[in-house]
Order: C-alpha cells, then structure tokens, then sequence
C-alpha cells in the first residue's frame, strides 16, 4: 500500500516537471484596425467626425514585458521580451510565446512602449536597434509608439500629423501597462488595436504633433491603453 | 620528491604566464586613484578589434550624408578631440551648428553628453551629431546600409562581432569602445601627484588658487564634476540658447550647461559652449569681473572671485600643467591610414 502511494506521488512529480519543461506555443496576434476595418497604410481614407478624413501612413509601437497572469498574481514572463509591432510589416504582428504545458492563466499582460532601466542601457539589438526608427536621436530614450498620418483638419503642411510618443523620466514617463483577459485554452489571442478610438482623444485641429518627451505625451499615452481589446 | 618540483615549477610557470597575458592586453585602464568609472563594460566587453573597428568608424566619412563629414572633422586629436579656431562648429556642407564641440576625452566616467546632458549614454551619443543636419545628417539605418555594401566593413563586423550582417547596435557599441579608450591620464599635473614631478613655484601658485576658486566645479582629477552650472554667461541673443533647460523643460536648469573638463585647455580653444572666448585670459577676465547676474547663477559664483593680475598669470601656468602631450599624439587614438590607404607606405 504505501508503496503504491509512493509510486503514484512519483508519477506526479515527474508530470508536474514534464508539464513545467514541456512547452506549448500561445500566439497573440495583433490586429490593427480603425473602427471595424482594416488598416490600409497611405491608401485608405477613414473618417471620425462628419468632415474629416485621415489618412495613416505609420503605425508603430512597442510591446513589451509580456507576463501572464493567474488570480492576480505573475505565473509566467517572456524572457528579453521587447517586440515592434509595426502596420507596414505583417510578420511584426504576431508574438509566438513557448510557455509551459502545466501552467494555468487567464490574463496577459504588457506594457505599450519601453520601460526606463532599457531605455539607460546603451546600445541594443534586435527590435531595439536603432535602426528600427524608434530612438529619439537628439536626446536620448526609445519612441514608445508612433502614429503618422494626414487629415483635412490639421492646418499644418501637407495637412500632417505626426505623433511621437515616449519619455522615461520621472514626471514625463509615458509608460503604459495594459491588462488583458485572455483564455488559456484557446493558445491563440487575437487582440485588436483600434486607432480610430485614441484619434478620437485627439483635437486634431489643435494639436496635431508630439515629438519629444512631456506633458502632452503622457498625457496622450495613457489613452493607448483604450485601443486594446481581446477579440475571437 | 622530483615530481612536486615539477609540478611547483609549472604551477609557476602558468601564474607568470597568465599574468603575463592580463598585463600584456589592458584595452582599458583606470589611472591609479582614479574613481570607478560609470561605463558599464560587463554590457559592451572591450575587444581589440572592436576598437580599431570603432577607430575606423570614428575616422571615416561614409557616417555623413554625402561622406564628406566624419567623427574626426570636429573632434581632432592634435586638439584634445575638440574642433579649434571655431567659436561654432561647423559640419555637413559647412553648415554651421549652435554649439563648441566638446573635447572628447576620459568619457568612460561621464554619465551623461553634450553640453545639455541630453545624451544619457556613451553608446547613443554617436547617434545625435550622425542625424543632426549641420553636423553629419545621415540615419543609422542609412549608415549601417551604406557599411553593409562595402568591401571593407562586413568583413571588419564579422571579425568583431562574428556577425557580418552589420547592425546599428553593433556600430555604436564599436564607437562607444574606441571613444571608451580615448583617456588623457598624463599630464605634467599626473605626474605631480604621482611624485613622479614637482609643480615649479608659479604652478603650485596657480594650483593652489585652482583649488580655492575653481575645483568646485572643476573638481580632480576629471576636472569637472559631471553637473550642470549656469556660470554667469549672458544669453546670445541670436542663439537663444538656455541649455539644459531646452531638454529637461525645468526653469532651474534655465541656462545650464555641462561643466566641460580643463584638461588639454591650451589646445581646446575657443572656450564656452559658444566659443565666445578665443584666449584663456578671457575667460579668466570672465569669471573675476565678467559675470551675468541671472536666477540660475551658479551657487559658488554668488561671490565675486578676485585674481590679482599675478594670480592670474599663476592660474593659467598651472592649467597649461594640464595638457598631455603623450595623448594629443598617442598612435593608437590616429588616424588609421594602413585602413584607408592599404597600399601607401607609412
């Protein structure tokens, strides 16, 4: 008898540490949208209000310390986790994560741009490579998001608009941490990411570029967090 | 008895040779009595083929828009790695910026660049003057294309970082290493408070009136403090230029800026973040009688600083005790003529 219950506790421990070296792949794939369509970069018209028309030309951000979550607390993170997600590049779009077969979750989580200790250390590659276009040059610090477009209600030249979106330090840190409930059986998200509804936070016709650190990006950064939504 | 000889004499013999190796290859060296310094290493190790790679970016032109502007255009080595005779630097089609360079030496204990502070690590800076438009005004991804298509460059990235898919990661670590070495430690000051040499009277004069009124700011043996001071220049009226304050967007860091090294002062003129001084008696004539009272005025310049027309002359004896000679002319900081010019004899 008692050797029968060692054997099966044996057996147990031995699942358990298959299940936590086994991995299994959930996918997020991000779908960027505004309102219900598709994004078509330098193409498409969309329209907010009734006498506006935008056109988007680049669509970038950063997500990054993917974690996910169970009852509140962190039961997995992706290692060296920093991803650009960028509209022009349909590969960019989706996050294959290799996360254990045992471990149970209902949230994923993320920030949108780069955290302040990466945006100190030096010279980086993959993703973070400057080369990537999303490093202020001027001063330093990491763009967090970029958003690029034309619209008929912004006076400026060529009726642009150009959102810049980033800052680390102290008050003018732009950092956003996104929380999203996600099911842990399907190992598959698609998580939408619709611009349409942070233009709308947006008085194009008053201000219609950022392009450094600051009040006014902070303030525009937390209202990211509003575009992100799980669909199925 | 024999056997643990030998095995004594070739324990011996590996301490001494492995000894041998770490004394013979030290790519960096901190000067005795010298603070640790703020560059982290542990992120970017030091390799000998990344400096000289590094050495070779810093040399060459191909980092500007139409390859006409390199590193070494405004920061020479003959002139402590500073751009002389130019009040405001110029660059790409002589296009003029709104700053002096600044001398370019001992950064590996900088924690922050440019006279604003508005770089926050050496790896980046190279990436501000690269895209600035009156300094080289090319983008690193142009730059790494433009490396990739040599003949010359993926090969030199593949022998340093065993890669020769070139990257802007690997080009700005490979400039931060050479610039990591660039370190001026051997003044006739060095040797001074080596005991390797003695100050002549009017030096000691002068470094004693240094320590009263000056290394405050200009603190040993970096001579700078790495902090930011507003030291009573009145604000030209066609730069407009408040310093520290354009980045931080904070009224007390109105006028500003970083308080640059006195080290290879007689080579590093024109003086300021303007260059609005030519000789170092202005500057001296700027700090006893010249400052510009405003609300960021610097603590330690609320009371007048009072030189006689002999202190001044001491002082400015013991600040050209600061150039170091060996450095303005080491070999290995030169240009990499062997690189460019294969085929030309030395």
């Amino acid at each position: 008898m008692r050797y029968k219950i060692l054997l099966s506790l044996f057996f147990s421990v031995v699942q358990i540490f298959l299940g936590l070296s086994q991995l299994q792949k959930h996918v997020l794939i991000f779908r960027p949208t505004f309102g219900n369509s598709e994004i078509h970069l330098n193409d498409a018209y969309y329209r907010i209000g009734t006498n506006d028309s935008i056109q988007l030309e680049t669509v970038k951000l950063y997500v990054s310390n993917i974690e996910f979550l169970y009852k509140d607390s962190v039961v997995w993170k992706e290692k060296k986790s920093f991803h650009l997600l960028d509209v022009s590049d349909a590969n960019s779009l989706t996050i294959s994560l290799d996360i254990p077969v045992a471990i149970k979750y209902s949230y994923v989580a993320f920030n949108i741009g780069i955290d302040s200790t990466t945006n100190v250390s030096g010279a980086l590659g993959g993703d973070l490579d400057p080369t990537k276009g999303m490093y202020w040059t001027w001063q330093s610090g990491y763009i967090n998001v970029k958003i690029e477009g034309k619209s008929n209600i912004c006076q400026t030249r060529n009726n642009e608009f150009q959102f810049h979106l980033g800052g680390y330090q102290n008050q003018d840190n732009a950092l956003n941490k996104l929380f999203l409930r996600i099911s842990g059986k399907n190992r598959i998200s698609y998580i939408q990411i619709d611009v349409e509804k942070w233009l709308k936070s947006v008085d194009l016709s008053k201000q219609n570029h950022i392009m450094s650190p600051g009040q006014d990006a902070v303030l525009l950064s937390g209202k990211l967090i509003e575009m992100f939504t799980v669909t199925k | 008895m024999k056997r643990k000889k030998y095995i004594l004499l070739s324990c011996m013999l590996f301490l001494c040779f492995s000894a041998f190796i770490t004394i013979k290859t030290p790519l960096f060296r901190k000067p005795p009595n010298w603070p640790e310094p703020a560059y982290d290493f542990s992120k970017n190790p030091l390799s000998e083929r990344k400096i000289q790679l590094g050495r070779i970016l810093f040399y060459d032109p191909i980092l500007s828009r139409n390859n006409t502007i390199s590193c070494s255009s405004c920061h020479l080595q003959y002139t402590a790695f500073t751009h002389v005779d130019h009040a405001l630097s110029h660059g790409i089609e002589d296009r003029i910026g709104t700053r002096n360079s600044p001398a370019l030496v001992n950064l590996a204990w900088h924690k922050s660049f440019m006279w604003d502070g508005s770089i926050n690590h050496l790896d980046m800076q190279a990436l501000a003057p690269m895209s600035n438009p009156s300094e080289m005004d090319e983008s690193i991804d142009k730059i790494v294309h433009k490396l990739q298509g040599t003949t010359l460059y993926p090969k030199l990235f593949y022998e340093a970082f065993d890669d020769s898919i070139i990257t802007g990661e690997y080009v700005l670590k490979s400039i931060a290493q050479f610039m990591l070495t660039i370190v001026s430690a051997n003044s006739k000051y060095d040797s001074v408070m080596r005991n390797q040499a003695t100050f002549t009277l009017q030096e000691n004069n002068g470094y004693i009136l240094f320590k009263k009124h000056c290394a405050v700011c200009h603190t040993e043996p970096l001579f700078t403090n790495l902090q930011f001071e507003n030291n009573g220049l009145e604000v030209d009226s066609t730069l407009k230029d408040y310093g520290r304050m354009l980045i931080t967007n904070r009224s007390e860091d109105s006028i500003t800026f970083k308080v640059p090294t006195l080290r290879n002062i007689e080579f590093s003129y024109p003086y300021m973040h303007d260059g609005r001084f030519k000789k170092l008696n202005d500057v001296l004539k700027h700090y006893t009688t010249g400052i510009h009272a405003s609300k960021t005025l610097s603590k330690y310049l609320k009371d007048p600083i009072v030189l006689s027309s002999n202190d001044k002359v001491d002082l400015v004896t013991f600040l050209l005790t600061l150039t170091d000679k060996h450095f303005l002319f080491d070999p290995q900081y030169s240009y990499p003529r062997s690189v460019f010019y294969p085929d030309s004899k030395k």
